[in-house]
């Protein structure tokens, strides 16, 4: 099976998800691209294309949440850095995601 | 030789046809108002396509959820959970064409 097809084939699902959401794909090219890559290296092993930047563990539940695009699982988060964990996709107002902060994954503080 | 297999107007767009000629098994897809024909049965374990969901160019098996692009008829993924044993290969295509509201499907 070819990788670009299937790259071709994510972008074209994950946008239908993201854009009801206020996301986008990073105006990063690159970075876009060799996530989708690893994500369909991903998918060939486990037959769902997990986030790339997570650690896949023994726990379904716990996996489920990292299945890309998992901004309804970790929106508190990504509505803060105005991102996603690997910056695949970025808020629909943001042109440099490179200006943008990363927060770790504990919650987050209030106020 | 292109035969006919259905009427436009049968298939909305985002819709499926399935029909026989012969011992051809077809599936006839409509994307954006344009037609596509690909071999009905699943090149993992032999499902009916369509049965399955078809979503812009891409037509999902309703057995194990491989997916198919219509204008190719290539495979995009394999089936989930991944079965090495039985590998997915792509769906045979064939060349549609339109006159009269009619759908043609060349069959070689």
């Amino acid at each position: 099976m070819n990788v670009q097809a299937r790259k071709e084939a994510l972008r074209y699902f994950f946008r239908k998800v993201v854009d009801p959401l206020g996301y986008k794909f990073s105006p990063d090219t690159e970075l876009v691209e060799f996530s989708l890559e690893q994500e369909v290296a991903l998918e060939r092993k486990y037959g769902v294309p997990y986030c790339p930047c997570k650690r896949i563990s023994g726990s379904r539940s716990e996996n489920m949440k990292i299945v890309c695009p998992c901004i309804p699982y970790h929106r508190e988060h990504f509505d803060a850095m105005k991102r996603c964990w690997c910056g695949l996709f970025v808020h629909k107002d943001v042109t440099d995601p490179s200006k943008l902060k990363q927060f770790p994954a504990q919650p987050l503080k209030k106020g | 030789m292109f035969v006919p297999v259905a009427q436009t107007r049968e298939i909305a767009s985002g819709g499926m046809k399935a029909v026989d000629r012969g011992d051809r098994k077809i599936v006839i897809c409509n994307f954006n108002d344009t037609f596509y024909a690909v071999e009905r049965q699943c090149s993992h374990q032999g499902a009916s396509l369509d049965m399955g969901t078809l979503d812009g160019y891409i037509l999902t098996c309703p057995l194990h959820y491989a997916q198919f692009d219509i204008r190719t008829g290539e495979a995009l993924s394999g089936p989930v959970p991944p079965d090495p044993r039985h590998p997915t290969g792509d769906l045979c295509s064939y060349a549609v064409k339109v006159e009269n509201d009619t759908i043609l499907v060349e069959i070689k």
